[in-house]
């Protein structure tokens, strides 16, 4: 008997040592140390119920520390907190930091070719880590998967997912779902064909791979030319991370555009892209799909965060998922089986009237027909989408959607194919923003209802659009950043801006909250970089290049 | 041959290279070979047509006698602009050149 109980303390005391179990993952928020997913919870609420910091105290809401991150190349990533460490990935480094010092407890490199970057569509960066039974995963830009021993960084394993050089890379973090390592690629820009890996954890052994478009003889490659390779080098990627009900056994992914954006090569309605898919995430088996964007020709990635909720719809409790999508409506699906629940504009759309609630499918207004003959076209929303990637926040509370979107429209046009040659791009488009009318915002921070799509609050943005997620607390406060640099913190009630920081570079990344110590810690990295930054570098040439960590909490009184 | 005569030779092939670049030896194939390289790979970042180089260096305005300047950037890559030399060859960088100077005058 002694025996036995000197055995069970022993695996109590290695559980606690590697922990981060499926059951940490699954209920993540919970305990409020930890940020142990990307979204802050499978649900990727992105919502904390910590209420010390509110509208009141956030007044004395000041740095504890800050830790440079050595990189030139931009800050996106959410980071991880486990047991008092925090894990912070960019294209350039994995480092480990202790959340009650800021000091650094190890870095560890990633190195990939300079030419790595030419097939790198948006943005040279990386959205984060996933963490489970001791070890750090992430992805690089040259399209690897590698998991690091959490307490020292030395690498584990390192699996190759995709060559670079046909197009491939990856920035997304990786999700950890029933034990497997799920990961998503970039280069649709490139003209791969996307897909998501599931790899076993533990050994880096590849278990499956579901390609986003499907092979010939698959259910679905008939909406694809069944007379030319189209669907070969067709697009979809899934540059985001997917979410994850574990009740219903399912995991999400927003699957990226067609390839080429032009769409003349491809008739048919291009399955799986501009899609969500429902996959096993045991054996990547498609339990449903959904297509917000029929043969995109708009570059309507549908990659956006799939927020999950629990939510009365007509009286009824549905189990929902919510998407702000690029083409400018708000989706809320059944995530059982995928019917459409409601799909409303949150933006102004004028490539399509509505969505027709039976068929699903968008109602295309002459801009599409007038874009497939070759015109130029002015579109709403622009190519950049009502809302780009900065993740939106839902409180569960209010049952409200706090979101960064955009306000712009798109002088566009479609240019004869060509010959896709591997490695370099692949669009045939023309692209250019459309003039803004004097006195119109360019972007808006908006609470958002997300059956009506109506706007509870929006507050407008005169110079940049906010390029970074939210996060929404249990005391009414929301928090995000500015490419100019600011960490800000608005009142979730009114939109109006309460507090604010200036960290010395852009922020395009995603804050967390959490607790440190009995205290509310928040943290965000700054670092500009990404997709704005690239189109506006002349208006912030006085931002300057370095990423760093930010961790705020409030002053003692 | 003495090192600096090899050097000599070297100089005076590349000073010939630079001499055929220029606008007004340039062919119109030359530039067309420059657009579909440039709309293909460059415009992403320095716009469609070399209009609205949002994100990057504005190629309307570059030094027209800088020719070896744009040579290096291309193929070795500049600040966010990764190098090209492994894949366009000599000959497309050259092309490319004849369209930044003449394509949409």
């Amino acid at each position: 008997m002694k025996l036995a109980i000197s055995a069970a303390a022993v695996l109590l005391i290695a559980n606690a040592a590697s922990a981060q179990t499926l059951d940490d993952l699954k209920n993540d928020g919970k305990n409020t140390d930890n940020v142990l997913t990307y979204g802050m919870g499978y649900y990727q609420q992105r919502y904390s119920r910590l209420k010390e910091i509110d509208k009141t105290t956030v007044k004395r809401l000041v740095p504890v520390w800050n830790l440079s991150l050595d990189n030139q190349w931009g800050e996106q990533a959410q980071p991880i907190v486990y047991n008092g460490v925090m894990y912070v990935t960019n294209a350039r480094a994995t480092v480990a930091i202790d959340v009650g010092t800021g000091k650094q407890i190890w870095r560890t490199p990633v190195d990939w070719l300079p030419e790595t970057t030419r097939v790198v569509c948006c943005g040279v960066s990386n959205k984060g880590a996933a963490i489970f039974n001791g070890k750090i995963y992430r992805t690089t830009l040259d399209a690897h998967v590698v998991a690091l021993d959490a307490k020292t960084g030395k690498e584990v394993w390192k699996q190759k997912a995709a060559e670079w050089k046909e197009g491939y890379s990856m920035t997304v973090a990786p999700l950890v779902a029933e034990g497997v390592l799920i990961t998503g690629i970039s280069g649709a820009e490139f003209g791969i064909r996307g897909f998501i890996d599931g790899w076993d954890a533990e050994t880096g052994q590849h278990l499956w791979r579901r390609h986003t478009i499907p092979a010939r003889g698959e259910k679905g490659n008939e909406t694809w030319p069944q007379d030319n390779n189209a669907w070969e080098i067709g697009g979809g990627s899934t540059w985001i991370t997917g979410s994850y009900d574990p009740d219903l056994g399912l995991t999400y992914w927003g699957i990226g555009n067609p390839a080429p954006w032009a769409s003349q090569s491809r008739p048919g309605d291009n399955l799986y892209t501009s899609s969500v898919l429902a996959l096993r995430p045991k054996t990547g088996e498609i339990e449903w799909h959904y297509q917000f964007t029929p043969n995109d020709p708009y570059d309507f990635d549908a990659c956006w965060e799939l927020i999950l909720a629990d939510m009365d719809v007509a009286g009824v409790k549905r189990k929902v998922m919510m998407q702000l999508n690029r083409n400018g409506f708000l989706y809320v699906l059944d995530r059982a089986n995928g019917g459409l629940i409601s799909a409303k504009p949150f933006e102004k759309v004028n490539w399509a009237s509505e969505i027709n609630p039976e068929s699903g499918r968008p109602v295309e207004t002459e801009i599409g027909q007038k874009l497939r003959a070759g015109e130029q076209v002015e579109m709403w929303p622009s190519t950049r989408g009502g809302k780009n990637w900065p993740h939106a926040a839902f409180n569960p509370e209010t049952g409200l959607l706090y979101a960064n979107t955009m306000h712009r429209g798109g002088i566009y046009k479609h240019l004869p194919i060509k010959e896709r040659i591997v490695g370099q791009r692949y669009q045939f488009i023309e692209n250019r923003p459309a003039p803004v009318a004097a006195g119109e915002a360019i972007a808006h921070v908006d609470a958002i209802e997300p059956l009506t799509g109506k706007q509870r609050w929006r507050t407008p943005l005169f110079d940049h659009p906010h390029w970074s997620a939210i996060v929404a607390t249990g005391s009414g406060l929301l928090f995000t950043g500015k490419e100019t640099g600011e960490f800000i913190a608005i009142d979730a009630d009114t939109g109006k801006t309460l507090w604010q920081f200036q960290t010395g570079s852009g922020i395009n990344a995603m804050p967390i909250t959490y607790t440190h110590n009995g205290r509310q810690y928040v943290t965000v990295l700054s670092g500009i970089g990404g997709l704005w930054w690239n189109a506006a570098r002349e208006q912030l040439k006085n931002v300057p290049q370095g990423g760093s960590v930010w961790t705020f909490a409030l002053m003692p009184e | 041959m003495p090192p600096w005569a090899a050097w000599a030779t070297i100089l005076a092939c590349v000073a010939a290279a630079v001499e055929s670049a220029r606008p007004e030896s340039v062919t119109a194939e030359q530039v067309q070979a420059g657009a579909d390289i440039y709309e293909r790979n460059c415009s992403p970042c320095h716009g469609p047509r070399m209009l609205d180089p949002q994100s990057a260096f504005n190629l309307r305005n570059f030094p027209p006698d800088q020719h070896d300047r744009f040579v290096t950037s291309v193929t070795r890559g500049k600040n966010q602009m990764p190098p090209w030399g492994d894949m366009l060859k000599p000959d497309d960088v050259e092309a490319l050149w004849a369209y930044v100077l003449n394509g949409e005058k």
